[in-house]
């Protein structure tokens, strides 16, 4: 064992556990306030989308592609004046939630793009031709109508947003990251660079999963896979109408 | 009443405009049930969504009970569209809801009260014969019942019109037929006037009043459907209604004429009669009867023996009142 490990002990690790879940979780939840709106905006202004404003789509298409092409690494830096701005200080774990965000809001804005075009057109189409307005269709059948897809989405953005966070020690923030690269790297303490991989392994499986259960057991598209057996005979006779 | 007013709808293509509606004009008689048909391309669809406006002619006027949709604003046009429903051929439900629920839609989109809403979606379920599906979700019905919540859907609003866009073309022949079963009886109980599009005779021949057929964006026939399918004049009506038969005088040597009886003489023995009383020998080619509309309708593709004996035969069938005419392949 390695003298960092016996240094950090239980509680280091905890606390590192603690920072990387935390820090994923608020910068995920941010990224969503902004980049649910856009991912939405986006879709909505698609030339085949609710209402095309094709202006407005490439622009916002172009700010978000511009934002997913930077490195993240290099976005830390440039985002170092805005941070100070924003959150009053430029290191820290406040600052690099406030990175993480305006780094996954792009992403997430993509991701929910993805996932709102996937609902059937012709169930939008319905709602359309009920009377329904833009607002309407969009939180009464886009949002619910792609909910399974839309939390699948979240589990992938979660765990990109987790793999950045790993970059929070380059502005002194904490985190699993933090402690394998700031402190167990040179002094070259593997056994805490391999437990902190591990646990980072562990974390994101238990996202993962939790993730997919969540967005089965909302999908009523597959229900009767679920319920099996009294289903089958419902298909096998179904005119008794 | 539905006016359509020289709609005509053109798409920008690649390469040129496509035309997929071309001045169609069309009336629809209040408490009637009037069919379009056409082959797939023909602009039925197309023609359909111009009544509700999901597809924005480029030129022509849509009037629904003398009030002219075309002209409204879009907050007005919503409100209407609350009084002309409508089913799809994909049967367009909201998965993730249930059927309860589902039929429940149109009504929070007007603005009905959930106790209310949830009333009326029990009512209208059992009224399609579903009321013991109301908790279930459409991946756990067959596509007939799906179709059943959609009309109890589409009908949740007490529409004054409700639009069929091929709505039985994706269910198999007996569900077809319980389906066709359910809009008459809407038609005749609730007074719904029913826009029924598909590709399919038997629909046509089961339940509509009326009948256009529809061929490459322009109304080519339009009538009754006793008129149109026992004596279609058209080509495409022809190739429509009577498919062998139009094949069978292709097949025909010589000349060939068609008779067509109605349902006050189909049950007489024409053929028999002209031999054995006139002497003249006619060669079927082709026999076919058909229930339309309450009435027995019958189509004949006949050859002469010798062709002189042609005054005979038609004197004989306008005694008769069966309609006879040479037909010309």
């Amino acid at each position: 064992m390695s003298r960092l490990f016996a240094q950090l002990g239980f509680g280091g690790f905890a606390l590192g556990v603690w920072e990387t879940v935390y820090m994923t979780a608020v910068s995920t939840a941010v990224a969503y306030l902004a980049g649910l709106p856009l991912g939405i905006l986006l879709c909505v202004t698609d030339r085949d989308g609710l209402k095309p404003i094709p202006w407005l789509n490439k622009i916002v298409g172009f700010a978000v592609n511009i934002f997913r092409s930077i490195p993240f690494i290099i976005l830390i830096v440039a985002l170092i004046p805005a941070a100070r701005a924003v959150v009053g200080t430029s290191i820290g774990n406040g600052a690099m939630i406030f990175m993480l965000s305006v780094a996954a809001a792009p992403y997430v804005a993509r991701m929910v793009e993805s996932s709102l075009k996937e609902v059937d057109k012709g169930v939008v189409e319905a709602a359309r031709s009920m009377g329904a307005g833009t607002f309407t269709i969009i939180r009464k059948t886009l949002l619910p109508e792609a909910k399974p897809s839309l939390i699948v989405g979240a589990v992938i953005s979660t765990v990109t947003v987790l793999g950045y966070s790993a970059m929070a020690g380059t502005i002194a923030g904490g985190g699993l990251g933090a402690i394998a690269v700031t402190q167990a790297r040179p002094s070259g303490a593997e056994d805490v660079i391999w437990l902190c991989v591990a646990l980072t392994v562990v974390i994101v499986q238990i996202l993962q999963e939790l993730g997919m259960y969540l967005a089965k057991r909302t999908d009523r598209r597959i229900q009767r896979r679920r319920r099996g057996k009294t289903q089958k005979t419902a298909e096998e006779n179904p005119h008794q109408s | 009443m539905i006016e359509l007013k020289h709609i005509t709808k053109e798409f920008s293509a690649k390469g040129g405009a496509f035309l997929a509606l071309d001045d169609v004009s069309l009336t629809v008689r209040d408490g009637e049930i009037f069919g379009i048909i056409g082959l797939s391309g023909a602009g039925k669809s197309t023609l359909v969504r111009c009544v509700n406006l999901l597809e924005r002619p480029t030129r022509g006027q849509v009037f629904l009970d003398g009030e002219e949709l075309t002209a409204m604003r879009e907050k007005r046009l919503r409100e209407v569209r609350r009084n002309i429903g409508m089913i799809f051929q994909n049967f367009n439900l909201l998965e993730q809801r249930t059927a309860e629920a589902n039929v429940r839609f149109p009504l929070e989109i007007a603005g009905v009260k959930r106790e209310a809403a949830r009333r009326r979606a029990e009512e209208l379920l059992s009224l399609v014969g579903l009321g013991d599906k109301a908790k279930s979700y459409p991946s756990q019905l067959s596509g007939g019942q799906k179709q059943r919540v959609a009309i109890a859907r589409a009908l949740a609003t007490q529409p004054k019109v409700l639009l069929c866009d091929e709505a039985t073309s994706a269910l198999d022949p007996s569900t077809t037929f319980s389906i066709l079963d359910l809009l008459q009886k809407i038609n005749r109980d609730m007074g719904v006037t029913i826009v029924v599009i598909t590709h399919e005779m038997r629909v046509v021949e089961r339940i509509c009043d009326r009948v256009a057929v529809l061929d490459r964006g322009r109304i080519a026939e339009e009538g009754t459907v006793a008129e149109v399918f026992s004596l279609p004049r058209s080509e495409i009506a022809k190739k429509l209604v009577l498919p062998d038969l139009t094949r069978a005088a292709r097949r025909a040597d010589g000349r060939v004429w068609r008779l067509v009886f109605n349902g006050q003489n189909s049950d007489m023995p024409l053929i028999f009669s002209l031999a054995s009383e006139k002497g003249v020998a006619v060669n079927i080619l082709y026999a076919d009867t058909r229930e339309i509309g309450g009435g027995t309708f019958g189509h004949m593709l006949v050859g002469l023996a010798r062709e002189e004996n042609e005054p005979i035969l038609t004197a004989f069938c306008r005694e008769r009142g069966v309609e006879c005419r040479e037909e010309i392949v």
